[in-house]
């Protein structure tokens, strides 16, 4: 069977700074959430979800209901880059999203099965 | 001849000798994960790498974070206005002590403390202050307070790492005891920048690119231009790219292009009518564009063997732009999407696997040079 290749492979978006003014294709989800780290460690800029071939149907942009909600699809976690898309719908950017995931976490009210992958307790 | 990977031809080692057929770095080099995790080490555990720029941090405690590899520094400014680079990494336990704090956005401390257990620095380095559970052992019933080893400041201190400067641009050494000199390694190069006002331009502008190519495959690039006039045709129209001239020299190159038409003084910090890009291994830049009053620099950082991050930033009198500048910028970048274009199509080919080793044409010693010095680095 002939493999995949990428350009087959369904994408999940896209992602844009507009301050570097650069568009990426993203086809794992989480791959949006490390770029977003790496870009942000060296500039400080936002990355922004501009596009998201994910259709999660959230009709609301509290973090902790978003992720209560997706978890049924993802019982090993959610990908915070699924996540992150989701409620990017939800006009709730990227930064937003993680720091109430880090305030979740620290509060105990989530959980991470695995890296950058949480499920609410 | 060409050398394919068709079980028929060898590959050998990059020839001193540009004329000789294995003059190139075989293709292996480029794309294989154990070459990125050996860079790490031999090539930028070893040379002299590009931190920052000075001005960012001009006051008593000022800072900067740069991850080098898998090294992470804080650079700052010490009580004396020196700028100094430690790990970032705590003396007690090895805990990561600042968050990632880039130089576009610099941080203020007056002292660097660890968040786990609060140990805390000087700006020079020396331990500061630690909690009073670490002068006394009262959860310990087998230890008397009088046994607490006392820690010495200095001894106990953050582990520095080498650094020197040419002009406001910094550089540091991993080594402990570094095989050149930042002098030795830049050559004329520090000279010829430091008679330039380098620290009289301020940061106007950091782009970010995320590139999907091995790093040299885009330093490559950089360090030629006989792709230019089928490429960055907007670009070469201006320029008389028969009148240049790439000139090697022992750790960077300098591409010197002839514009068309004079340009005004004012419009350039050096005194050659000219553009000047000087490439500095491993992995820096500094472009002298020549019709613009600024300069701009690139680092041109691995993230693995198959994607690089450009760090583009740009320096102007202000750091307020005008309409001039802006356009000049917005030309500069365009330059850099369609050279991104280009190393990810002949990443794209070499990653294929059909080609075991390129072969470089007369014109791209400077080619020649990085392919050379990146094969002295795996050797030494």
């Amino acid at each position: 069977m002939a493999s995949t290749t990428d350009a087959e492979r369904p994408h999940a978006g896209t992602i844009t700074c507009a301050t570097c003014d650069f568009h990426a294709v993203i086809t794992e989800p989480n791959d949006a959430i490390e770029r977003y780290r790496r870009h942000r460690s060296v500039t400080g800029h936002d990355i922004k979800w501009e596009r998201t071939a994910l259709d999660a149907g959230l009709d609301t942009d509290d973090v902790e209901s978003a992720l209560d909600a997706l978890g049924d699809e993802y019982p090993d976690g959610v990908p915070l880059g699924v996540l992150t898309a989701a409620l990017s719908e939800q006009e709730v950017t990227i930064e937003a999203t993680l720091d109430a995931i880090y305030d979740l976490r620290m509060a105990g009210a989530i959980y991470e099965p695995r890296d950058d992958h949480v499920l609410v307790v | 001849m060409t050398r394919w990977n068709d079980g028929h031809d060898e590959i050998g080692a990059v020839s001193a000798d540009i004329t000789e057929e294995t003059n190139a770095l075989p293709a292996q080099y480029f794309t294989d994960p154990d070459v990125h995790e050996m860079e790490k080490e031999k090539v930028f555990g070893r040379y002299w790498v590009y931190a920052g720029h000075a001005n960012r941090i001009p006051e008593r405690g000022d800072y900067f974070t740069r991850t080098i590899g898998d090294r992470q520094i804080i650079v700052t400014r010490d009580d004396e206005g020196g700028v100094r680079a430690f790990y970032n990494v705590c003396a007690h336990r090895g805990s990561k002590m600042l968050d990632d704090t880039p130089m576009t956005d610099p941080g203020s401390l007056s002292r660097i403390t660890c968040p786990y257990h609060l140990w805390a620095y000087e700006l020079d380095g020396d331990l500061a202050s630690t909690p009073k559970s670490f002068e006394e052992a009262s959860l310990n019933p087998d230890l008397d307070d009088d046994a607490v080893r006392e820690l010495d400041p200095a001894e106990n201190g953050l582990m520095e790492v080498n650094l020197d400067s040419i002009g406001p641009l910094v550089f540091v050494n991993f080594q402990d005891d570094p095989d050149l000199t930042l002098a030795e390694q830049a050559g004329s190069m520090k000279d010829e920048l430091e008679a330039l006002p380098l620290g009289e331009y301020e940061h106007a502008r950091r782009y970010v690119s995320e590139v999907e190519c091995n790093w040299k495959t885009f330093s490559g690039n950089y360090s030629e231009c006989d792709h230019c006039q089928a490429n960055h045709q907007d670009w070469v129209r201006g320029l008389e790219l028969m009148e240049s001239e790439l000139e090697v020299n022992d750790y960077h190159w300098i591409l010197h292009y002839q514009h068309k038409e004079d340009v005004d003084d004012e419009m350039r910090i050096h005194e050659e009518h000219e553009a000047k890009f000087y490439y500095f291994w491993p992995n820096f830049t500094v472009n002298m564009y020549g019709t613009a009053d600024g300069y701009g620099t690139y680092i041109i950082d691995p993230i693995d063997e198959g994607r690089f991050q450009l760090v583009a930033d740009y320096y102007f009198r202000d750091s307020e732009l005008t309409d001039e500048e802006e356009k000049f910028v917005q030309t500069s970048r365009q330059l850099q999407e369609e050279d991104f274009e280009l190393v990810e199509r002949q990443y794209e080919g070499l990653r294929s696997g059909a080609l075991a080793q390129a072969q470089l044409g007369p014109n791209e010693h400077t080619v020649h040079k990085l392919h050379r010095l990146a094969q002295e680095a795996y050797e030494a």
